[in-house]
């Protein structure tokens, strides 16, 4: 398996697609390996860490430069934990071209996560001035972010100059700006940064993950939903069968509370039914309400007509996180509740006459009904 | 004018009893700086005004007011505070009667309702009222009662429509009916279209439409450009479209102006300008009427037609007459829409209620002297520590407790804390020491909403395929392109910033049958509620797109007048005329005077 990248996508051609050739790769990865974190690094790095370089069918051919073969990076015990690939690829503008040298790194979805400079070759802009370190920081940022402008545009749209007027001085291009792009790339170095977003967020990236996913087992399903890396935690719930939630439940109801919201989204409206039909095995999510965000709360409160009714009394006491229809639903839900129970009855008396809620008319009007 | 109707039909009423008298703010006879905001009838009641002055108190608004009897009379506002905490009320403003200022400061309470103004002696028949708005920052009013008695009008929205309709004595149907051809409720893009293509062959045509200028989402008010390709009809969407300026941009003015002046110079297009549709009847599955009332002065028409064309944007004629319609987005698997790369920010594994946002844009300028503006603290919990000077595409807020129709103005009101919020932080930058906000819409402008179903729906595999249709009127080259708020991938991100994932497909079809109604039979359906998925709509969801369908419905239309049939008959039974006739447009000459 190769992946072509061609040094004259910088002139406007475009990448190539991937290409599967034969799986040809002879590496010499076993005596190599890294043992601290790579200098520019989006990912935990657990302390003493060592990984050691293991071949993999994969190489990026840069066209000129021959093979750069993609190796993973696995522990002592052959847990596969990165993928890296030493970079050297030419850039070119204005037909002046150099050599840019970078070792990159994937994690085990095929994202980009960080580099390492290569020693004795610094990056450098368009006037030869060399890199420094927030030039680097930038770069690094770029490449995380899979979805650039750089993703959708050619190189030379990146350069052409805006035909619209400039209004008040500024950038005034429509949609994609050229100021975006200002905004996302290295001053001086957009050759160097298309070159490197387009290796690192390129075809590689789909051929790593299906190569991961053929060796996905209960060990790797484990250790990325142990993980606090949000796309490993999101990769292994979709690995979940109804049964495995049960099994995992704790580090779920805990990924929920810490993890972000499009990762609690997928658990909540995911979560099998049989926990939404037991106590115990919601309450630990209600047990959230206050740590999570505004949509995962909404979808919470989705099921609360199955609440228990101690969830009932705790949410009353969080009545001021509540938005004005997360509000409504939960007056409705406690409606036959309330007169019963001294508890809640009192938060919604506490809230209503606080006096500097937004939403304190909605349990005042909902308490006159009762009446 | 509308007042002195309340008064007569009230005293004839009440005259025993109290002297009263409900006036409708919208109705001054001189709005001042203050505008006429319709967006939220639905959902709070009724139009109302807005002192929309970006942080300068706007100019008072002014009415006449003639009183039957002298006397002391209580004055309620209807009016709301619209971000209620720990702050001073952003939007205040005061009575004045006569030139006398009532005692109570206006826009305190939280939630539409009534704040009592003050007592005013009244000696004269005539008097003066005016609206003094107090901040420039959106105070609100609904409406001014005047009364005798003691008794407050009532708050909630239930109560009060009742009792709107006991004070004002207005029959349940509109007085006047006017007849039409087509009767086309919605003024963007699509609407303005099919009403031109109708017109074209000779259809006596209504356009409805709840704003001064035609447009929607393009129009000066909202200022997005529009996008896509013009398909087989170039030469009537070239009357209606804009340059690719950036959003939000003045420029929009000029295109105002080729706009409007186009669609005025149909002779048998009536236009309905500042009339809002508010019902619409259907029996047995068939509309016989749309009702719709003016935004300032509240007369009410009754349109009768055999057909008519939804391009409200929120599917608001479908949804009266009973049309099938979605909203949210589909599971992943309903249409099999996945794109794995992203997963469920693109399609999720359930079905849920999530939508793309409301954008709200703005801008500001250099001016030559330092500017100051004044402090917002109650914009600060949205905006936080964001700092900019303007106000893009990606301006624009979705939250899934928030429904884009019933909620508007909720959604509205945080962008209004988001921009005014961001501009002050921005302000605190030395740089922007001149910088003066220029224009900031007080429009949502919608992506999605509802969605009418049709006999056929169209999805992203549609796209994606570049499936061709035997039908297919509607043509396009654009990605889909969905957007998703920022706030689901990191919480630090402004909850009022989104990002768009575009997927590259090659040229695309709609076919003619995603644009009418698959149960309401003589529907059309034009503009982003046409019938479609919730990915689908990312592609052809743009003005240009969404032209081409107005248009594609429009000829449409003219054939069911030619066969008295509906828009079904012409797929099974006039496609080949119909297609004809589309495929005819590509090749009409631009009259050189629309160039």
């Amino acid at each position: 398996m190769k992946l072509i990248v061609v040094n004259i996508l910088i002139c406007g051609l475009g990448f190539l697609s991937t290409q599967k050739l034969v799986m040809n790769y002879n590496g010499d990865g076993q005596d190599r390996g890294i043992t601290k974190k790579p200098e520019y690094y989006a990912m935990e790095w657990q302390d003493g860490l060592a990984l050691n370089n293991k071949a993999t069918p994969f190489y990026i051919e840069v066209e000129a430069m021959g093979n750069q073969n993609v190796d993973m990076l696995v522990t002592d015990l052959q847990r596969p934990v990165l993928y890296t690939a030493d970079i050297c690829t030419p850039v070119c503008a204005d037909g002046e071209c150099r050599l840019m040298y970078l070792t990159l790194y994937w994690n085990l979805l095929g994202a980009y996560v960080g580099f390492d400079k290569v020693e004795g070759q610094a990056l450098t802009k368009h006037d030869h001035v060399e890199f420094v370190e927030q030039d680097y920081e930038k770069l690094h940022q770029l490449l995380l972010d899979d979805n650039s402008i750089l993703k959708r545009r050619k190189i030379d749209e990146l350069v052409s100059k805006p035909k619209e007027p400039q209004l008040d001085g500024v950038d005034a291009i429509a949609g994609a700006t050229i100021a975006e792009v200002k905004e996302s790339v290295v001053d001086g170095a957009l050759y160097s940064c298309y070159v490197a977003w387009n290796i690192a967020n390129g075809p590689i990236k789909a051929e790593l993950q299906k190569y991961t996913a053929s060796m996905f087992d209960e060990e790797l399903k484990n250790y990325m939903l142990m993980s606090r890396e949000v796309d490993y935690q999101m990769y292994a719930l979709n690995s979940l069968r109804e049964s495995e939630y049960m099994e995992h439940k704790d580090r779920i109801a805990q990924i929920f509370r810490e993890s972000i919201p499009l990762v609690r989204t997928y658990i909540v409206q995911n979560l099998p039914k049989l926990f939404w039909e037991t106590d115990s095995l919601q309450i630990p999510f209600w047990a959230s309400f206050a740590e999570v965000d505004i949509n995962n709360r909404s979808l919470l409160l989705n099921h609360i007509q199955k609440a228990p009714v101690e969830v009932l009394v705790s949410l009353a006491g969080n009545l001021e996180l509540m938005t004005k229809n997360q509000l409504k639903l939960y007056l409705s839900a406690i409606e036959n509740t309330v007169k019963t129970n001294p508890d809640i009855n009192a938060q919604l008396l506490r809230f209503a006459e606080s006096g500097n809620h937004t939403y304190a008319y909605i349990v005042t009007e909902f308490l006159e009904d009762l009446e | 004018m509308k007042y002195l109707v309340l008064i007569l039909c009230f005293f004839n009423i009440n005259f025993m009893i109290s002297q009263d008298l409900l006036l409708e703010a919208e109705s001054f006879d001189d709005t001042g700086g203050w505008v006429v905001d319709p967006q939220f009838i639905e959902q709070m009641g009724s139009s109302y005004l807005l002192a929309h002055g970006m942080g300068e108190p706007v100019k008072n608004a002014k009415t006449e007011v003639n009183f039957k009897k002298d006397g002391k009379y209580k004055v309620w506002v209807r009016t709301k505070n619209w971000v209620p905490g720990e702050w001073e009320a952003p939007g205040k403003f005061q009575i004045k009667v006569n030139d006398v200022l009532l005692e109570n400061t206006l826009g305190l309470r939280s939630g539409w309702g009534w704040e009592y103004a003050g007592a005013i002696q009244i000696k004269n028949k005539k008097n003066v009222l005016e609206l003094v708005d107090l901040t420039g920052f959106n105070g609100r009013c609904d409406a001014i009662y005047f009364t005798t008695s003691d008794n407050e009008p009532p708050s909630s929205l239930k109560k009060l429509t009742a009792w709107r309709k006991t004070v004002v004595m207005e029959p349940l149907a509109p007085e006047v009916t006017k007849k039409y051809d087509l009767v086309v409720v919605g003024g963007g893009i699509a609407g303005c279209a099919a009403a031109i293509a109708a017109a074209e062959q000779g259809l006596q045509v209504a356009l409805i439409h709840d704003r001064p200028v035609l447009g929607g989402n393009a129009s000066s008010e909202i200022r997005v450009h529009t996008l896509g390709i013009y398909g087989n009809f170039e030469r009537i969407l070239k009357k209606l479209d804009t340059e690719h300026y950036p959003n939000g941009s003045p420029e929009a003015h000029k295109d105002q102006i080729k706009r409007d002046n186009n669609v005025k110079s149909y002779n048998n297009i009536s236009l309905f300008l500042n009339w809002r549709a508010y019902d619409a009847k259907a029996v047995e599955n068939r509309i016989s009427y749309v009702d719709a009332r003016q935004t300032a002065t509240g007369e009410r028409i009754r349109f009768n037609a055999p057909l008519f064309v939804d391009s409200t944007g929120d599917g608001w004629i479908g949804f009266w007459a009973g049309a099938e319609f979605s909203y949210g987005r589909e599971s992943v698997d309903e249409y099999g829409e996945e794109w794995k790369e992203h997963g469920e920010l693109w399609s999720p594994k359930q079905p849920d209620n999530a939508v793309m946002g409301s954008s709200v844009l703005w801008r500001s300028y250099e001016v030559e002297q330092k500017v100051d503006f004044p402090k917002v603290p109650w914009a600060m919990p949205v905006a936080k520590d964001y700092a900019k000077v303007k106000g893009e595409w990606q301006w624009e807020f979705s939250r899934n407790d928030l429904n884009q129709i019933d909620d508007a103005e909720e959604i509205r009101d945080h962008m209004l804390r988001a921009i005014y919020g961001s501009f002050a932080n921005a302000k605190k930058q030395p740089e922007n020491a001149n910088r003066k906000l220029e224009w900031v819409s007080y429009l949502v402008g919608k992506r999605e909403s509802r969605r009418l179903v049709g006999d056929y729906i169209f999805t992203l595999n549609d796209a994606k395929t570049g499936r061709t249709f035997p039908d297919g009127v509607v043509e396009e080259t654009r990605e889909v392109d969905v957007h998703y708020q920022t706030v689901l991938e990191d919480e630090k991100n402004p909850d009022f910033i989104s990002e768009a994932l575009f997927y590259k497909t090659p040229k695309y079809y709609i076919p003619y049958r995603s644009l009418y109604s698959k149960n309401i039979s003589n529907l059309f359906m034009a503009g982003r509620n046409f019938s479609t998925s919730h990915v689908g709509l990312g592609g052809p969801r743009v003005m240009r797109t969404t032209g081409q369908m107005g248009a594609a419905v429009g000829f449409a239309a003219s054939l069911c007048k030619k066969y008295e049939v509906d828009p079904r008959d012409i797929y099974t039974g006039y496609l080949d005329e119909y297609m004809e006739l589309i495929e005819k447009q590509k090749y009409t000459p631009i009259p050189d005077s629309k160039k």
